[in-house]
């Protein structure tokens, strides 16, 4: 039996080993990086560290919403990597039995298909297992591009997504 | 040293000096040395400044490492044991395999005693306590 | 009863002090090859091998590494007989030896990373048992003559009374002096060890000496010190640094010199050469600390915590001063605050500082090994003057030194064969060089006499048109993956290696690349660095709503821009919006909106002032909305590929808790112009 930690995004939730997460923290803004790819946040420092913070609502399609009281930033750490979650709340801790995980259910949003690994039933509750290497990984395409001055004058189409 | 009188001493303080270019090697001979009640400790980073130091002021047990740059161990226990006011200072000599001097030769040269590396901390701590003038705490 | 002592406590500690006896065996073993190739033996080097060995065996045991233990033993049974009788050990032993000093740096290596020392490979051991010691012969000489009490002259060994008639023969004095330990004397700063260290200095100490003497108020301690000393410095110096008359030093002569048989040849330069050697252990005997990084790092990270609090104390003083408060006071203690952390930044950062000539000390090391690998003959040349930077930079900067070394033998230099056919030595010349750039930068050249890189062919490996510049040839060299073997055989470098050097050197240092070839003749590697990388002066300044801070080294000027300075030129390509720019002393300065660039919805327009830095020479402006002051921050990188972005070196605190970006305006004029041509201004 290992510890999870619960969160939600969207309507779905997820459960992430307590191993992986470094610590919570409430969200009280990033500081955008220009050039970064859309579904990070920013930037924000914790115990001195700079990490960066990754909107999983933008990063699984999901339109944005207003942040509230109940938003995390879960901060994870898989292989020296640190990084911030931002998600809509975070707030139970259980125990799961990795002899009970099953393969992911094919009704999962599309967008978010490739990065979750599996899942776990607890009663009427379905937990879903991020595959943190898979949603951290970052593609060159991911990022935008800063606008050349050139662009000005010619601009390009919006990004889809 | 027992006080006068009424005065009963508890618990005597050793001045050990430890003799080895190696700081690590000093660190570790002391930290296994504090278990012994009372130990205080001096260190000397060479043959040399341990001779010095055992001119100019008095110690109970002098802990030497025998493979040292300037002056070697033997040097330091030939010349310590040609003074009579520190002949009978009890020094334990610490060797590593191989060295050149056998345990023959160094307790010739005048070693009380003799214990090479690797040595565990109860060893070392066992040596020292026979080498020490009992405490009071044993005597009394 | 405290509790059971554990020794394997002392592993950190025991890491460090074997680094520095590796160090000093290869080092050591270097020079008894050198020595042997020009027909002499190095005993002194001989020894301190010997006892670097030993003293790692001994270690080693303690903390239980066996596998290094056993490697060690073998090295040092090898080397005593021959240290024990004063003669060299064959020349071919000296390979065997580094070899074994290698695997027991590497296992020291992997200790410190938290893995096992793996056992030493069987092929390894089989050659250090192989090594033959039944050279090593005591060898009976007829002692030549020195005027010392014969009681001196009976402790001396062999080599010693040699280096001596030796070296007076050749010139040198010969000086006895005698040093009386006392409390008084120790309380003046005179102990032996500190005596030693002063005269070593600048003189050749051949032995120490103790003596018995009555006790008296002179020596209280019934001992004294004689110390036998080969010098060329007056008496007066060496007076002073013992701390006695200098009529009580006494000279040494020698009497007929007769060279006996079996001593190597003679020459009065040997006593000379030990003089950087004796530094290097003066360096280890002068009260040095060895500190854990990791523990200077600590240190910073409070220090940047005490400076951000300093910001806002500075600013709840001003707000009160705003509501009319007497903060008179207040304001001297906070700014007697700022001074005092700025001085105890600079001695951390002082601490951290460590010397260029360490990194590049191992360069001979590194060469040695890559001319037998491939073939080629090269001649090391290295200046570091006494330039030190942060222990982070070196680290960062020794995998850099190490690839445009290897390119250097490997590629660049040509056999010996084919610089003989065009006409150049047959030793080929490698030449890496440190100095002072700027007082925040250091500038570090590696230079190659070998054939230079053609242009032509990397262009055509690359697909792409031939470079005008040099600055057009180091982008297609850094292309990454352009790395194939025949580009290897064209060029001076893999492209691998080029990636990587230019990524460490200018996107994680922030520093400058560049190189400069000849065909034929050779290649110039320059590399600028910073000192330091973590506490840097920056101007802070507002861009679209947002602020952002810029270290003031990379900044040229800072200008007002009003529209009316602005001129609009034509620009070069056709179809291209026109490019604006500013003059400033008759140049024109191409000005591009920071705002813009960053997609920023901020406030538009508002743009007052332009920051101007300078990229290959060329100068550029960027357009921002306001200049908030000037101040020391505090980088702290930003290394997850996430959001690694063109132009943004790290992130710092301003006081408010919040990261602000670092920005690399420089870096960020080099995306631009490989993005394109045209800059167009505000609105």
């Amino acid at each position: 039996m290992t510890l999870h930690v619960i969160f939600t995004v969207g309507e779905v939730e997820y459960a992430l080993p307590v191993a992986s997460v470094f610590q919570m923290e409430t969200f009280s803004g990033a500081t955008a990086v220009p050039g970064s790819p859309a579904y990070v946040l920013g930037i924000v420092t914790v115990r001195g560290r700079v990490i960066p913070v990754v909107d999983l609502r933008r990063r699984f399609g999901l339109p944005a919403v207003p942040t509230t009281l109940d938003t995390r930033i879960i901060v994870t750490d898989i292989d020296g990597r640190v990084v911030g979650l931002c998600v809509d709340r975070a707030r139970d801790v259980i125990d799961l039995d990795p002899a009970q995980r099953q393969p992911a259910p094919a009704l999962v949003n599309e967008r978010s298909a490739g990065l979750v690994g599996g899942m776990h039933a607890r009663g009427s509750r379905l937990l879903l297992l991020l595959d943190l290497a898979k949603v951290l990984t970052e593609h060159a395409h991911d990022h935008e591009p800063l606008a050349l001055p050139s662009d000005q004058a010619h601009p390009r189409p919006a990004l889809p997504g | 040293m027992t006080g006068a009188g009424g005065g009963r001493t508890v618990l005597s303080m050793s001045s050990i000096l430890v003799v080895d270019d190696s700081k690590v090697m000093r660190d570790m001979i002391v930290a296994c040395l504090r278990a012994v009640p009372g130990a205080t400790f001096v260190h000397a980073t060479t043959g040399l400044e341990a001779i010095e130091r055992l001119s100019l002021a008095p110690f109970d047990l002098m802990v030497l490492d025998l493979n040292m740059p300037d002056v070697g161990g033997i040097e330091v226990l030939e010349f310590v044991r040609a003074q009579d006011r520190l002949r009978s200072l009890p020094v334990l000599i610490v060797t590593t395999r191989g060295d050149d001097e056998s345990k023959e030769r160094v307790l010739r040269a005048g070693a009380t005693a003799f214990l090479a590396k690797p040595f565990q901390p109860e060893a070392i701590i066992a040596e020292v306590r026979a080498l020490l003038p009992p405490t009071a705490e044993a005597r009394a | 009863m405290t509790a059971q002592t554990d020794l394997k406590e002392f592993l950190t500690a025991y890491l460090v002090e074997a680094e520095e006896h590796v160090s000093v065996a290869n080092a050591k073993l270097l020079v008894l090859e050198a020595a042997q190739r020009n027909g002499r033996h190095d005993p002194k080097a001989l020894r301190e091998i010997f006892r670097a060995l030993h003293t790692i065996k001994g270690l080693s045991a303690m903390v239980g590494v066996e596998p290094i233990v056993g490697i060690a033993h073998r090295m040092e049974a090898f080397v005593r007989g021959y240290d024990r009788s004063g003669t060299a050990p064959p020349l071919a032993s000296t390979d065997v030896l580094l070899k074994g000093v290698q695997a027991i740096a590497q296992r020291i290596a992997a200790l410190g990373r938290g893995e096992a020392a793996q056992p030493a490979s069987l092929s390894l051991l089989g050659e250090l048992d192989a090594l033959d010691p039944t050279g090593a012969e005591l060898v009976e000489r007829a002692g030549p003559e020195l005027d010392l009490a014969p009681e001196l002259l009976d402790k001396l060994v062999p080599f010693e009374i040699e280096q001596l008639v030796r070296s007076i023969a050749g010139g040198m004095r010969g000086v006895v002096a005698e040093f009386f330990p006392s409390p008084e004397r120790a309380a003046a700063g005179f102990s032996i060890n500190s005596v030693r260290e002063r005269l070593s200095a600048f003189t050749e100490i051949v032995r120490v000496l103790p003596r018995s003497v009555p006790v008296s108020p002179q020596s209280p301690g019934g001992l004294a010190f004689v110390l036998v000393l080969l010098t060329d410095a007056p008496d007066a110096q060496i007076a002073a640094a013992v701390g006695v008359e200098p009529e009580l030093l006494r000279a040494i002569h020698t009497a007929r010199v007769s060279p006996a048989p079996g001593v190597p040849s003679l020459d009065a330069q040997a006593p000379l050469d030990h003089e950087a050697e004796d530094a290097l252990s003066a360096g280890v005997r002068r009260g040095i600390v060895r500190v854990d990084v990791a523990r200077l790092d600590q240190a910073m990270e409070g220090l940047a915590t005490l400076i951000v609090t300093r910001f806002r104390l500075a600013r709840a003083v001003a707000d009160l001063a705003a509501r009319g408060v007497n903060t008179r006071e207040l304001a001297e203690v906070v700014t007697d605050n700022a001074r005092q952390l700025r001085d105890l930044r600079a001695a951390i950062v002082r601490v951290r500082m460590v010397p260029v000539s360490d990194l590049l000390d191992r360069v001979p090391l590194l060469v040695r090994g890559l001319q037998r690998v491939t073939n080629r003959l090269v001649r090391v040349e290295v200046e570091g003057g006494d330039a030190e930077f942060d222990k982070a930079v070196s680290e960062r900067l020794f995998p850099v030194i190490v690839h445009l070394v290897r390119n250097a033998v490997d590629h660049a230099i040509e056999t010996p064969d084919e610089r003989t056919r065009r006409g150049k030595p047959e030793e080929g010349l490698l030449r890496i060089a440190c100095r002072a750039h700027s007082n925040t930068r250091l500038e570090l050249v590696v230079s190659d006499d070998g054939r230079g890189i053609d242009r032509e062919g990397v262009a055509r490996k690359a697909g792409r048109p031939v470079p005008e510049g040099d600055a057009g040839l180091l982008e297609l060299l850094c292309i990454p993956g352009l790395s194939t073997r025949e580009v290897a055989t064209t060029t001076s470098g893999r492209g691998m290696g080029m990636e990587i050097v230019k990524r460490i050197v200018v996107d994680e240092l922030g520093g400058e690349l560049q190189v400069a070839t000849e065909l034929g003749a050779g290649t110039t590697f320059t590399l600028r660095v910073p000192l330091t990388i973590s506490i840097v002066d920056a101007f802070a300044f507002e861009c679209g709503g947002q602020r952002f801070v810029v270290p003031v080294s990379t900044v040229d000027e800072i200008v007002e821009v009003d529209r009316s300075d602005m001129v609009q030129v034509p620009a070069k390509r056709d179809g291209g919006p026109e490019l604006d720019v500013l003059l400033r002393r008759g140049q024109a300065v191409p000005v591009v909106a920071l705002a813009r660039i960053f997609h920023m919805t901020g406030t538009p327009g508002a743009a007052q002032k332009a920051i101007i830095v300078r990229r290959a020479g060329a100068p550029i402006a960027f357009a921002v909305d306001r200049m908030l002051g000037q101040q020391e921050v505090v980088i702290r990188p930003m290394n997850d590929v996430l959001v690694r972005a063109p132009g943004i070196s790290g992130a710092t605190d301003l006081g408010d808790g919040k990261p602000t970006l670092v920005l690399d305006l420089v870096a960020l004029g080099t995306t631009l112009d490989a993005g394109n041509s045209n800059a167009r201004a505000l609105p």
